[in-house]
């Protein structure tokens, strides 16, 4: 009997101690040692708000997958860098066999939605919260904005693709169908209706620019203005673009190179024309370097077989045979935009630094005889943040995604095609003059082009479009949009040669994405 | 059954009664009688027996009275009468026998004062026919005269053969009940006929048979047994006799990790145990990725350590010198005690205590050298130069002219070395009655085969149990540890392997200027790659290795140490506190000199490194814990108990601080000096301390338990193992917080039984089985980085907003919180049975193991479709198997005897469903660009299966291209490139005619089939041989070198690339070279290789000197032995090593590294 009463007592003494547990709740209770969201209750939409600038900077916004879809598809660039690195995107983005399953374009769509879902998110927060002071509305309005981009990003690339406009955590939940090119567009007005009214003016707090680069109506207004120049609703570009210039908040550049200036502090980036750019900063020695390497980087001249000080990025995105040959090089943009292999860079009237490029030699020389001088990094700041020899790159250089110069241009399309020749000629006469270098009439460099008739009219445009834009990614979808043209400047004459047939128009729908819908979204047609 | 505690004497006797049926008191009349034959005199010992018993229950309270003298006035009374009033009046007790004696007769007149009893009884026995004996105890025997029995005391001491007392040992009179137990301190006392025979025995130790033959102090010396069923095992919270038990133990002894050459005492264990699976590690210092009966998680897999009771992650703060031994413990009846931490198994380790006896000093010391075998087979320059130019041919590309690159480098050889190995220590111990103390210091360096990678460690251990009174004791245990870790050089075998053997190992003195001061001298500099025929990410190893090896200072101070107190109480009663704490620190300054190279093609020179900086951490980690246990343990007739109540705390913070300082070489700036006084922010005015590398993590977490376990067996034939544990948990959400574990096991000893009596084959036979519940307190991301938070998201870092030059820190939290989140959990299960067959020579041990993991804590990344993470419980995982295990010991004559042994174990592992929010469906780990290395975790499949297609061979000509399946969609290709097999289609369709990702199947298996190990032992004389072999089979590889380079670089080539296809027919296996042809790309049968290998694992040859020449120089023991580690394993694959770990669903990659070393070492063993 007394062993089961020391058995029994035992027991007790065991939930005894069960039971202390629960005074043992507050050395349990462990917060944990960082902040979580939970602890942002001030400020969690701006903080949200700065993740979507981040996003920006991933990929398929600012780095080689951009550069693949949106650049390297046209006929003035090509993938450039070495003959072996990336072989597989001259097959896939220069000879249009378009795959379904590879980094590149697995990328593009995946960033894309993750863009999307971090704005889906914000909202969701914003809708919860029901916020109404000022600062909240402004991230609401950049919510909708980054929204739209993404939206826009994808119909251009792929044409249907799922609306995905909610907040959701189960992944089942996202599984949607394609959605139609209407609805895609009706949501892109949607969210820049919005944008427009809830972004400021500008980010001018007691005379300086608190957020150079941050997000404001003239951004929402001009992406709006792209989307309709899309569509073809001339009259919807031609309002959106006069608001844009009548807010007085953009100028022309008077240097043309000066819209690319490279420099310490920042010199060069968020200038005049700048309407909106991803932003890219590298402190001294590589310190603050915020890892957007893909643009600066991604782009500069790649060493080869050149001496180490060469070593100035990957050398991808840089101007074709084509471009080089189709350009008048009386017009000054033409040395403002190709960098020479084996040739001074031109010193700073073109942009250059006064240095002179090794030879085109694969091997021993370098591998690419034209580079894009449009993002040609200035010496002294590689040696300001360390990005040097070995070490080198050019994280620093911001992607000017919307500059005023696309406003006039697109305000000259619209006019032409609203049969207001006028307008058109008056427009396309503010950039080619600032192209001559503000020699004004009767120049013979970039000279005036009179309006005749809107066919001639519309074949400039498209030529301006082209030398204006080299090399920042607007010109395959330009050559789309602007088929089939009777000038002959559309995506089958232009790229017929290098592969492109009507299908290439969209771009498959990567695989994984058909794989995860369980074949609810069903792939574009003739792939 | 009652038990006797004399605390005066300093002796704890238990008196057992086994009569149980007789319930009476004091003095009843026995009912036979008390005469002189042989078999009554046991009776009546027997009776007597009963009779002190009794009277014990009654003298606990009594005890406080006792005295010798007494003080009586009585008048014609019976003596009897007597003896009561000084039983009364004093603490003697009498014992006599009522129809033996008669205490009526004659009647006496009694007046004393003050008098001893022992002169009391003189004068009232005086003239009697009675007389009296004292046994002891202040009891008294009547008996007449003629009938004195010869039952005396004996005392003494039991003590193991190390001198070493052997407490509780039982002290049993041959052929009778008669049964006490020593003390803590061996002591026991007993009373017995003179002429009887005592037999003693302890768990762990051999029987021990001793004829009294009158003496009165009988001390005995146990030996310790060799036969397994005997050992004592550490189990959780306690120790066992393995036989009490009904899982699975093994124990393997220090004796066996102590002269192997690793520093770390794991890697030891490979092959030794059933169940354990050990991939070791070819680094200095590097754990092996250890695990037990299976991979149950797809998160923590590596097993629970447990160092003297202090629960820890890891042991690199021991020396295997210091290790007493090694229990591995792999079943549920072993395991659920350690609830929340037991699923994955537990390895616990007891280290050296002092024995008692003299003062011992040992000083061990060994030596040796680590040598690169199997090296992985490169081109050479010529076959470089065929290969190049042929590639270059393949593609229409020129070759480049290296005609100024004349060298032949083997870089393997290049960067590597014969190592040293040593490992010195020296350990004083000594106890008094009071006091046990230890003390040990020992240093090891171990040099890694890669150059300059060298680990050192000083070791010091101290413990010392003072014994406060009888029942109580104190004790403490410290270990430090300073480590000065390698620097990090385990890239560097990989990183050799891929510079072309043209480029000259050899640095070359140029003059060169100082990119601060400007200051020119001469440099030894060396070569850096020629970008145009070795683009980025290929670098020279040494021009790194032998700038920055001595750059790096990074110390490890580590301090575990545990107070304790055990009291023990109310005789079957023991309660042990004791307070833990594991402190570390590591303190580590990295710093990168500017340093030039020199282009091999032109011989100039250019500034490598082009800026001074420095990386500093400071990282703490501290671990708390506090046990409390309350163990009984009871013999009750044919039930013995082992009854243990606990609860424990645990607290676990890690905190990391990092500071990054960097400088260029701009003329404003002052570099950072290559000075370690400077390493420090702020220490001078260089440098600029980069935010972004400037951060710090920390976390920490607790835990609340209480746990009970009951080892309960009848007859020492049926037992009974039951234990529960609650863990709640500071990581879990407050609603699930409380976790139970539990386990179950029985067992039979079918030898006890009746039936069993007559066979001779097998001398033990025990048949078990055990189920429970375990866990796993596990929550990492897929690639098994940690969330210390599980249930509280954290923040990305580095999501940063830019407005022109500044940052803005964004907040993203990296995935959903998720409030039902709870631990994975394990239904295990074993059934099994061992047992010694042949005279105790032949031990066995086979088992079937099942654990199925439910709940697996999955981390789902939904990143690729642009979706918040979430970390949820979903899934589930089985490992089920078999081990065998037998051992012969045979001693053949006095000079030789031998012994062999091996265990062999069968591997399963299946998972068995995943969580339905898997975007896929399945986990993907992927490596390599484009992830075209893949292990996946899938459902039906073993838990990170090689996921690939299937080589069918190689396109020989368009002919054949055009004839098979188009593969377009995955590269292009063209004669030469690998033909894969068709299939399946899109969903699962059968072969669709296109090679598409749905040709993608399951191509390899990482986990071994089966695993065994061997040892063999000789002694001849003083000759001691020891020979362990061991080895796995059925296992695949992935070699990712040689064929899954990132096609952006040029690498040399495997010296196998020679038998590659270069026109029809050439090969049907070894693609064309190109690095342009994509689909080569792709991971497929072409980088599976077998895993399977066997190797001598271990030889060693010792010597022990004759004692007695020894004895001349005050020398107890002094041995000589040789050891040589990884002597030869036969193997199939490609890579240095057949063995690759990895984490929970990735592992066995070949990266091109992981050269396991041959280490033969020579070393000395002295015990003065």
């Amino acid at each position: 009997m007394k062993k089961n009463i020391k058995i029994i007592g035992g027991l007790l003494l065991s939930a005894t101690l069960f039971l202390t547990i629960s005074g043992c709740s507050k050395f349990l209770d462990r917060q944990p040692l960082t902040a979580t969201l939970n602890d942002l209750n001030q400020g969690a939409l701006e903080s949200q708000s700065l993740g979507l600038y981040n996003a920006l900077r991933n990929g398929a916004n600012s780095s080689l997958p951009w550069l693949d879809f949106n650049s390297i598809r046209d006929d003035d660039a090509q993938k450039g860098s070495s003959t072996t690195d990336g072989a597989e995107i001259n097959t896939e983005f220069e000879t249009f066999q378009y795959t379904k399953d590879d980094w590149a374009t697995d990328w593009y769509w995946s960033d894309h939605y993750n863009m999307l879902n971090l704005c889906n998110k914000e909202l969701h927060w914003a809708d919860s919260l029901k916020v109404t002071d000022p600062a909240s509305l402004r991230n609401i309005g950049e919510a909708h904005f980054f929204r739209a981009y993404a939206f826009f990003d994808l119909v251009k690339a792929y044409g249907q693709v799922p609306l995905i406009n909610f907040y959701y955590t189960n992944a089942a939940d996202g599984i949607k169908p394609k959605a139609s090119i209407a609805a895609l567009y009706a949501q892109i007005d949607n969210d820049l209706d919005s944008a427009s009214k809830l972004l400021p003016l500008n980010w001018v707090v007691g005379g300086t620019n608190r957020y150079p680069g941050r997000l404001t109506s003239g951004a929402a207004n001009t992406l709006w203005a792209q989307t309709y120049l899309f569509r073809g609703q001339w009259a919807k570009v031609v309002a959106l673009c006069n608001t844009v210039i009548s807010s007085g908040q953009y100028t022309l550049d008077p240097s043309f190179t000066d819209i690319w200036k490279d420099g310490l502090n920042g010199a060069g980036k968020n200038g005049p024309e700048s309407i909106f750019e991803m932003q890219a900063t590298c402190g001294a020695n590589g310190t603050n370097d915020n890892g957007a390497d893909g643009w600066g980087t991604s782009q500069n001249v790649r060493q080869g077989g050149a001496t180490v000080a060469w070593n100035l990025g990957w050398g991808w995105n840089v101007p074709t045979k084509v471009l080089q040959n189709a350009w008048d090089s009386t017009d000054p943009r033409k040395s403002m935009t190709i960098l020479y292999s084996g040739q001074s860079d031109g010193g700073p009237s073109t942009g250059g630094y006064g240095a002179t490029l090794p030879p085109y030699a694969p091997g021993s020389g370098l591998d690419q005889p034209y580079w894009n001088k449009k993002v040609y990094s200035d010496p002294a700041m590689r040696q300001y943040t360390g990005k040097i020899n070995s070490n080198g790159g050019a994280d620093w250089i911001n992607h000017r995604i919307l500059r005023y110069a696309d406003v006039i241009l697109m305000l000259a399309e619209a006019s032409n095609e609203l049969g207001d020749g006028a307008t058109a000629a008056k427009n396309l006469e503010l950039v080619r003059n600032r192209a001559s270098g503000n020699l004004g009439a009767g120049r013979t460099i970039v000279p005036t082009i009179a309006f005749v008739s809107q066919a001639q009219m519309r074949t400039a445009i498209k030529n301006e479009r082209r030398w204006e834009f080299a090399m920042e990614g607007y010109r395959f979808y330009d050559l789309v949009r602007w088929t089939p043209a009777t000038d002959g400047i559309d995506a089958p004459n232009a790229l017929g040669g290098l592969g492109y047939t009507p299908k290439n128009a969209l771009y498959p729908i990567p695989q994984p994405a058909i794989n995860l819908s369980g074949g609810v979204l069903v792939q574009n047609p003739n792939y | 059954m009652k038990n006797y505690y004399e605390p005066d004497q300093g002796i704890q006797v238990f008196l057992i009664y086994l009569t149980l049926d007789n319930k009476s008191m004091k003095k009843t009349k026995p009912e036979s009688a008390f005469n002189n034959s042989g078999i009554l005199k046991v009776l009546l010992f027997m009776k007597l027996t009963v009779a002190i018993l009794l009277i014990s229950l009654v003298q606990v309270s009594a005890k406080g009275l006792a005295q010798s003298k007494v003080s009586l006035k009585l008048n014609s009374v019976e003596l009897k009468k007597v003896l009561i009033q000084i039983e009364k009046k004093s603490s003697y007790r009498f014992l006599y026998n009522d129809d033996a004696i008669s205490l009526t007769n004659p009647k006496v007149d009694i007046n004393v004062e003050n008098m001893l009893v022992t002169d009391v009884l003189n004068s009232i026995f005086a003239g009697t026919n009675l007389t009296y004996k004292e046994l002891g105890h202040k009891l008294i025997v009547l008996s007449a005269k003629d009938n004195l029995i010869a039952d005396i005391k004996i005392i003494g001491r039991v003590l193991g053969s190390n001198g070493e007392a052997v407490p509780g040992a039982t002290i049993r009179v041959k052929g009778t009940t008669v049964v006490t137990s020593a003390d803590v301190n061996g002591y026991y006392s007993i009373v017995a006929p003179d002429n009887a025979t005592l037999v003693i025995s302890s768990v762990g130790f051999d029987q021990k048979e001793i004829a009294i033959g009158g003496k009165k102090e009988i001390n005995v010396s146990l030996k310790e047994s060799e036969k397994v069923l005997d050992q004592v095992v550490v189990i959780g919270y306690g120790t066992a006799n393995k036989r009490d038990l009904t899982g699975s133990i093994v124990k393997v002894s220090g004796k066996e990790v102590a002269d192997r050459p690793n520093t770390n005492p794991i890697a030891s264990l490979q092959g030794k145990v059933a169940g354990l699976y050990v991939v070791n590690n070819g680094d200095p210092g590097a754990a092996p990725d250890i695990r037990i009966r299976g991979t149950v998680s797809i998160g923590q897999v590596h097993p629970l350590y447990v160092v003297d009771g202090i629960f820890n992650d890891n042991i690199d703060y021991l020396n295997p010198n210091d290790i007493e031994s090694i229990e591995v413990l792999k079943d549920p009846s072993s395991l659920a005690i350690f609830g929340v931490k037991g699923a994955t198994g537990v390895i616990a380790i007891t280290t050296k205590k002092a024995k008692v006896g003299q003062t011992t000093i040992n000083f061990n010391t060994s030596y040796g050298f680590k040598k690169l075998v199997d090296k992985i087979k490169l081109a050479n320059a010529s076959q470089f130069s065929t290969l190049f130019a042929e590639e270059n041919a393949n593609n229409n590309v020129s070759t480049p002219d290296y005609s100024a690159l004349t060298a032949n480098t083997d870089w393997i050889d290049a960067v590597t070395r014969v190592g040293n190995f040593s490992n010195t220590g020296l350990s004083i111990s000594g106890s008094t009655e009071k006091n046990k103390f230890n003390f040990g210091a020992s240093y090891i360096s171990d040099q890694g085969i890669v150059k300059n990678q060298e680990l050192s460690k000083i070791i010091l251990s101290l413990s010392d149990e003072f014994k406060v009174s009888k029942g109580i004791k104190l004790g403490v245990n410290f270990n430090t540890a300073r480590t000065h870790n390698p620097y990090d050089a385990t890239w560097v075998l990989n990183s050799a392997r891929q510079v072309m053997p043209q480029v000259s190992a050899l640095p070359q003195t140029f003059t060169v200027a100082d990119p601060y001061t400007g200051v020119v001298g001469p440099k030894s500099i060396y070569s850096g790659l020629d970008v145009a025929l070795q683009s980025s990410g290929v670098v020279n190893p040494l021009l790194q290795l032998q700038n920055e090896w001595d750059r790096t200072i990074d110390y490890n101070n580590r301090y575990v140490g545990s107070v304790y107190t055990d009291i023990n109480f109310l005789k079957y009663f023991n309660f042990r506190a004791t307070w833990y704490g594991d402190v570390s620190t590591q303190d580590k300054r990295k710093y990168v000199p500017l340093y030039y190279a020199f282009n091999p093609m032109n011989n100039t020179p250019y500034l490598s490194s082009s800026q001074t900086s420095f990386t500093e951490n400071v990282n703490d980690w501290k671990k708390f814990q506090q046990d409390y246990l309350l163990t009984f343990k009871r013999v009750l007739g044919d039930h013995s108990i082992t009854a243990l109540g606990g609860f424990t705390t645990y607290y676990s913070g890690s905190f990391y601080r990092q500071v990054s300082v960097k400088q260029g070489t701009d003329a404003a700036s002052l570099p950072i000096p290559n000075d370690p006084r400077f390493w420090y922010v702020s220490s001078g005015p260089w440098g600029v301390v980069d935010p972004t590398g400037t951060n710090s993590s920390q976390s920490e977490y607790s835990t609340v338990s209480a746990f009970g376990r009951i080892l309960y067996n009848y007859k020492s034939k049926y037992y009974l193992n039951a234990s529960l544990r609650n863990d709640a948990s500071s990581q879990i959400p407050v609603q699930n917080r409380n976790q139970l574990f539990w386990a179950l096991g029985a067992a039979w000893e079918i030898t006890k039984e009746d039936f069993m009596k007559d066979q001779k084959a097998f001398d033990y036979l025990k048949l078990k089985a055990s189920t429970g519940v375990l866990g796993n307190q596990t929550a990492s991301m897929l690639d098994g980085t940690p969330l210390p938070y599980p249930s509280y998201p954290n923040l990305n870092t580095g999501v940063n907003a830019v407005f022109g030059t500044n940052l803005f820190a964004a907040a993203q939290q990296s995935y959903i919180a998720n409030p039902n989140l709870k631990w994975e959990n394990v239904n295990a299960s074993e059934i099994g049975i061992e047992g010694n067959a042949f005279n105790n020579r032949l031990h066995f041990e086979f088992n079937y193991y099942s654990k199925i993991t439910n709940n697996l804590m999955t981390y789902v990344d939904r990143s690729a479709i642009g979706l918040q993470n979430e970390l949820i419980n979903g899934g589930s995982l089985k490992n089920w198997g078999e081990e065998l295990s037998a051992t012969w010991n045979q001693k053949i004559n006095k000079d030789f005897s031998l012994s062999f042994g091996g265990n062999i174990t069968f591997m399963k592992n299946q998972v068995v469903s995943l969580a339905s929010d898997l975007p896929n469906g399945f986990l993907s780990r992927q490596f390599m660009n484009n992830g075209s290395a893949e292990s996946r975790t899938m459902v039906g499949q073993p838990i990170g299966s090689f996921f690939g297609y299937t080589v069918a061979g190689l396109y020989q000509s368009y002919a054949d291209i055009l004839g098979s399946p188009v593969a377009s969609s995955i590269g292009s290709y063209r004669p030469g490139d690998f033909k894969f097999k068709d299939i399946a289609g899109p969903g699962g369709t059968g072969p669709d005619g296109q090679i598409t990702a749905d040709d993608r199947s399951v191509i390899g298996n990482p986990t071994p089939k089966f695993m065994y190990g061997g040892t063999i032992n000789l002694t001849y004389k003083r000759f001691a041989l020891g020979i362990d072999v061991g080895g796995v089979y059925g296992n695949s590889i992935f070699r990712t070198w040689g064929s899954l380079e990132s096609p952006f670089q040029r690498v040399n080539y495997a010296a196998f690339k020679m038998n590659r296809w270069h026109g029809a027919g050439t090969s049907n296996w070894e693609p064309i070279i190109s690095q342009g042809d994509r689909i080569n790309y792709n991971g497929s049968t072409y980088n599976i290789e077998d895993g399977s290998y066997f190797r001598i694992r271990n030889v060693q040859l010792g010597y022990t000197l004759d004692p007695k020449l020894l004895a001349k120089c005050k020398i107890t023991n002094l041995r000589l032995f040789a050891n040589i580690q990884n002597l030869k394993t036969w193997k199939n694959n490609n890579g240095y090593s057949p063995e690759y770990g990895g984490d929970a669903t990735a592992f066995g990659y070949d990266n091109g590294g992981g050269a396991i070393p041959m280490v033969t070492t020579f070393g000395l063993n002295v015990t003065f």
